[in-house]
């Protein structure tokens, strides 16, 4: 008798797009294992889900209505993922994942019909579409006038409240920083996000920030802290400090580890499990067998040997130049590290960055991608490489997600649309 | 590439710190990258010692599994804490009481003889506080007993069966011989229900408690003895199997690594070495399994050792056990037990080790089984005194799903 628990998808990596597709081949009762060197992409985000923040590139004021701009991007840009998955399927993707965060009991907010103004951990404001439930009090598209107290900690690098607090004030609106400190704090050796996140899901915690935060609450209508409001409660606990306080509460997102960004994590990495999909870390693919134009196995590092895995279809989910999905060489080559796929980029070495760093163009060797036709295989010319690989998120051609301010959306979008390119299953789930 | 290299691949993401079991729950040690890549650049031969921190790593590798770079960080602590072994940073109590956790085969050797008076020794709760206060030995932490019968005794008096499959080498491991020989029996028994000849050659322990407590210069020794003896099966093609997740780990990458050990006949071996469960999957891969288990009804957690996920090769303990009709496993997605080795034995460690643990030990106790298990040996002791719960290897079950009679706590089940 042979195994029946083999894997029909391969999803290689873990990135939100990983995540996604793994979860939602899953859920439709594909047997899949999902593959990766480590975590990554979720780790670093702000835990909210941009779609498109600016639209074209380089033009100032942030998109306001996602769903006509899209459209237009749409028209202008047939090789965009976006143009690839079509607005239809892009919403029916953030319906799914808004309906999987709220089951999860950490609802997201938001639609293509509007978009959130939140401020960043710098006091600049970062245009996006869905944003969690402990952070919407943030927005700033209302040009409201309620007064807002920006909270940090003492010795917590890199968020600063009254750096953001006076950058909010230069944009017009009313803000005042301050430090806390606690006595669990006091005897804290090192703070930073996690530790902080941890702490917050302690009561005893809980109650000193309160003590240390209300006597400085003042004329603040709503209070802004960082985004470490613990993992697995943000919300209850959002609300014992909202009835504390007599006032709204928001979080803003910090640098990495972002504790939003891992809250979705969980919620992915747990529904991909519950829907009986084999996670694998620490597994880094180094060569991949083929037969014409089909992928039959990939090989995985391990101790001493190297490991084989074979599937019927293979998704490739690594990420780009900055994912590491893709990468240079000194000889001037682009590379697609697993498959070796072609990839989109300059040929000549001397046109992949311009000589100004921040050069408003963007650098042209961030928009190196590999091709896809309509079902993601990646193609070579015009024609598909392979026929079972398919290719998501921004190890994709024709976008620019830090730019375009569209990293999750796409993410999410092509996570969800690959499903539609693979050949349907029988296997019953145990989702 | 090697070991240290890789903190070149640093991108200080920080993701293996959101990890770290230890980290989470003591901040006497904050955090793979600041101890890892991080402070390696701080350790140059010519440089004092970073600071001390670093002997708080337990060396579960979580951190290893999720860098997104590939940064070899418990590798390279290990490093930093046998070159403040080197530089004499412990002073000689503390080496003393590692190197009586770390030397499991001295001690078997000493202590298996006078069995009853050293399991009297220790268990006895005034002896346990003596060695606490003198060596630094958490008084509570779950030491083992020694058995009865050595198990390469029980091996030589064994009858083995027809072995139409040819041969294979057991790498039984310290535990397996002086502690709990039980587990040796089902391996030699799920083996030879697969039609396999076990050989058992003369061993040494894997060395791997001594790389953990910085002792490389003894490390080296039993891992060059272990090669010795193994590397003529290796060169015959002769698989070598092992049930300790720790002493395979070691035998195919643990030592080799860490003492720069890039021999040819290093290299056989570790290429040779699996784990049991690990072999068994090849060969129901194959077709070659022998899947006549009879039912087992019993609902239990399992927990997949850290060492066992470091061999990166997926979770086939968990596969095999999900072939036994009526086995209903819980799996445990705890990032470790704690006990890490030696460890939780460690007094100014016990309290982090149990910390770590407590997932764990909620989860067993919440499954409310009659069992748990798992495939190292601490790790078992450990999952049994934070949970009450008593632990079994899975070739415990799967010697019983081939018909075996059960052996130790499974005697008591009615299954
Ligand atoms: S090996 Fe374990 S304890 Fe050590 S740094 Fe890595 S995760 Fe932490
Ligand atoms: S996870 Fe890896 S890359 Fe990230 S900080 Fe840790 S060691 Fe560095
Ligand atoms: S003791 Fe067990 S669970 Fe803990 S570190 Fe070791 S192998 Fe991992």
């Amino acid at each position: 008798m042979r195994m029946n628990t083999y894997p029909d998808v391969i999803v290689i990596g873990a990135g939100l797009s990983g995540l996604t597709a793994a979860w939602q081949l899953a859920a439709r009762g594909h047997r899949v294992r999902l593959i990766t060197k480590g975590w990554g992409a979720t780790h670093w985000h702000s835990g909210c889900i941009d779609v498109l923040g600016y639209f074209p590139i380089g033009n100032t004021p942030p998109v306001s209505l996602p769903r006509e701009t899209l459209a237009t991007l749409i028209a202008n840009m047939p090789e965009h993922p976006y143009a690839l998955v079509g607005i239809e399927r892009l919403e029916a993707a953030l319906d799914a994942f808004a309906t999987l965060c709220h089951d999860a009991g950490y609802p997201l907010h938001g639609s293509l019909d509007s978009q959130w103004l939140l401020p960043s951990a710098v006091g600049a404001f970062r245009p996006t579409c869905l944003a969690p439930e402990t952070m919407m009090a943030g927005d700033l598209s209302r040009h409201d006038r309620e007064p807002m107290l920006i909270v940090g900690f003492e010795r917590l690098n890199d968020f600063y409240p009254e750096l953001i607090a006076a950058n909010l004030i230069k944009q017009g609106h009313l803000a005042r920083g301050t430090l806390v400190e606690t006595p669990t704090l006091r005897r804290q050796k090192a703070i930073n996000t996690l530790v902080l996140a941890r702490l917050f899901e302690q009561a005893t915690f809980r109650a000193e920030f309160i003590a240390a935060v209300k006597p400085k609450l003042g004329k603040a209508e709503r209070v802004g802290i960082p985004a470490v409001l613990g993992f697995d409660n943000a919300l209850a606990i959002k609300a014992e400090l909202e009835k504390a306080f007599d006032r709204p509460i928001f979080e803003i997102p910090t640098v990495p580890p972002s504790v939003p960004g891992m809250r979705l994590h969980r919620i992915l990495t747990r529904a991909i499990e519950r829907a009986g999909g084999d996670i694998r870390t620490g597994m880094q693919v180094v060569a991949a067998d083929t037969k014409g134009d089909r992928v039959t196995t990939i090989w995985t590092e391990a101790a001493a040997r190297r490991v084989p895995h074979h599937a019927d279809t293979f998704v490739l989910a690594t990420g780009g130049i900055l994912g590491g999905g893709i990468t240079t060489t000194y000889t001037g080559e682009v590379r697609e590290v697993v498959f070796g796929l072609p990839v989109n980029a300059p040929t000549d070495r001397m046109a992949w960055l311009y000589r100004d760093v921040l050069d408003e163009r963007g650098h042209p060797i961030f928009r190196a991608g590999i091709r896809v036709n309509s079902s993601f295989r990646p193609l070579d010319g015009e024609t598909p490489r392979y026929t079972n690989v398919h290719v998501i998120g921004t190890t994709l051609d024709g976008c620019e997600p830090l730019r375009e301010r569209s990293f999750e959306g796409i993410a999410i979008a092509t996570g969800f649309a690959v499903q539609d390119a693979l050949p349907t299953t029988n296997h019953s789930t145990s989702a | 590439m090697f070991v240290e290299q890789t903190l070149d691949n640093c991108i200080k993401c920080n993701i293996c710190v959101t990890e770290c079991p230890v980290a989470a729950v003591t901040d006497k040690f904050p955090g793979p990258k600041y101890e890892g890549p991080q402070a390696a650049r701080f350790r140059q031969p010519n440089q004092p010692l970073t600071d001390w921190s670093v002997d708080y790593c337990s060396g579960c590798r979580v951190c290893n599994m999720v860098c997104p770079t590939g940064v070899r960080i418990a590798e390279i602590n290990a490093r930093a804490r046998a070159e403040m072994v080197r530089k004499g940073a412990f002073g000689w109590r503390t080496r003393l009481r590692n190197n009586l956790l770390a030397r499991s085969e001295l001690l078997g050797k000493v202590g298996h003889p006078i069995a009853p008076l050293a399991n009297a020794l220790l268990q006895n709760p005034l002896g346990r506080l003596a060695a606490e206060m003198t060596l630094g030995i958490a008084r509570h932490a779950p030491l083992p007993t020694f058995s009865r019968e050595r198990f390469t005794a029980w091996y030589r008096a064994h009858q083995p069966a027809n072995a139409p499959k040819g041969k294979v080498v057991y790498f039984h491991g310290c535990s397996t011989e002086y502690y709990e020989p039980r587990v040796g029996r089902a391996a030699v028994r799920v083996l030879e229900a697969n039609g396999f000849d076990v050989i058992i050659p003369p061993q040494h322990c894997c060395g791997l408690p001594l790389l953990s407590n910085g002792e490389f210069d003894a490390a080296r020794n039993y891992h060059r003895r272990n090669v010795n003896s193994l590397v003529e099966y290796a060169r015959q093609g002769i698989p070598i199997v092992g049930t300790s997740t720790s002493c395979t780990l070691t035998l195919k990458e643990e030592a080799p690594e860490l003492l720069d050990a890039f021999d040819e006949e290093s290299r056989l071996v570790a290429e040779r070495t699996f784990d049991l469960s690990e072999f068994l999957l090849n060969l129901h891969t194959r077709g070659e399994l022998n899947t006549e288990f009879r039912s087992i009804d019993l609902r239990a957690v399992y927990h997949p050792p850290c060492q066992y996920r470091a061999h990166r090769v997926g979770r086939p303990s968990l596969e095999l056990l999900r072939l036994i009709p009526g086995l209903d496993i819980v799996e445990s997605h705890a990032a470790c037990c704690g006990i890490a080795g030696t460890y939780g034995f460690k007094a100014e460690k016990y309290e982090i080790a149990m910390q770590v643990g407590q997932p764990l030990f909620d989860l067993v106790r919440a499954t409310g089984g009659p069992i748990a298990i798992c495939d190292s040996e601490t790790c078992r002791w450990q999952i049994t005194h934070g949970s009450g719960v008593p632990s079994v290897h899975p070739m415990e079950l799967l010697a019983l799903a081939y018909g075996y009679e059960p052996e130790g706590v499974l005697q008591q089940q009615t299954l």
